[in-house]
């Protein structure tokens, strides 16, 4: 079997709560914070580390705003973290394709 | 394995992304009130002798309208309480499927409303009465029907239950009740009942997930 694609793996995303971030992101164009926790049951601290992670590597921007008064976090993807998560879902496929054809 | 677990991920991917495409709002606290509002509707539409086919449209197409507002101003406050905001992606893409069956009935009331004056008494009557209310019940099933793909599950069978029910009252014919009683009762039954049955059934469920 060809190690390649997993080697070629990012390291960033493939953290299983940031790959779970990044999935979430992917599917709408911004999420705020308490979305992405309550849906992925992870504590606010968990949750901020993994966020600082992705925006330090330039995969997530944050967006602080007020509603109704109250502050509003809002995450979304950008272009980089976009790339870099397709990039991320071919080599997964890359991986399952090698395994069926030896099959 | 690495090739079972990078599946695995896959699917797990496709999962999150899918949960991420779905409208969370908590639907029972809505459903009550809708159901609520409906039932009062029609008590109040019977007690009050709203007879006339175009006083009936109009009521209704005020009550839904004041339905409406209420449900507005309880998803915005879901929302300031969770920190989330209002017009989601969510909340746009169950918004957009409700729309065209929404307008279809809204366009029909509305000729119907400016056309029942100059009918004669019995046509208007059918329609106003008995076609209309009907109809609004097919649509909204509709309505909720198409929102349903983008929230829970079950959704979509509350909409089944109201396009069945509107389409088999129409198989039925034209009853021998007096018509504005058989109107406030079908909008009453569909609207208030309905609603209520199913925000009753969601109350539950959802706090014992909460629960969980």
């Amino acid at each position: 079997m060809n190690p390649e694609p997993f080697l070629q793996l990012d390291r960033v995303i493939h953290e299983k709560g940031r790959l779970a971030i990044m999935s979430l992101l992917a599917a709408s164009p911004r999420l705020s914070f308490t979305e992405m926790r309550d849906t992925l049951n992870m504590t606010d601290g968990n949750l901020t580390a993994h966020m600082r992670t992705l925006q330090e590597a330039g995969y997530a921007s944050v967006t602080k705003a007020f509603q109704g008064g109250r502050p509003l976090t809002t995450y979304s993807l950008t272009a980089q973290g976009r790339k870099a998560f397709t990039t991320y879902i071919n080599l997964l496929e890359q991986i399952v394709e090698q395994a069926k054809s030896r099959k | 394995m690495e090739s079972d677990w990078a599946a695995e991920n896959l699917r797990v991917i496709r999962t999150l992304m899918e949960r991420s495409a779905i409208y969370r709002r908590a639907l029972a606290p809505i459903t009550l009130l809708a159901g609520s509002v409906g039932t009062v509707a029609a008590a109040i539409g019977w007690f009050a002798k709203i007879e006339s086919p175009r006083a009936f449209v109009g009521f209704w197409l005020a009550v839904a309208v004041a339905t409406i507002a209420g449900c507005f101003l309880l998803l915005r406050r879901q929302a300031l309480r969770d920190g989330e905001p209002l017009w989601s992606p969510p909340t746009r893409r169950v918004t957009q499927a409700l729309l065209p069956a929404l307008a279809a009935g809204l366009i029909c009331s509305a000729i119907a409303l400016f056309s029942l004056g100059g009918s004669e008494e019995k046509t208007a009557s059918i329609v106003g009465l008995f076609c209309l209310p009907l109809g609004w019940i097919v649509f909204y099933g509709c309505a909720v029907h198409a929102a349903g793909f983008f929230m829970p599950r079950g959704i979509r069978l509350f909409g089944w239950m109201f396009i069945v029910g509107g389409c088999g009252l129409f198989a039925l014919g034209i009853p021998d009740l007096p018509r504005p009683l058989y109107a406030h009762g079908v909008m009453g039954l569909f609207f208030g009942g309905l609603h209520l049955a199913y925000g009753i059934y969601l109350f539950c469920t959802e706090k014992r997930k909460n629960e969980a």
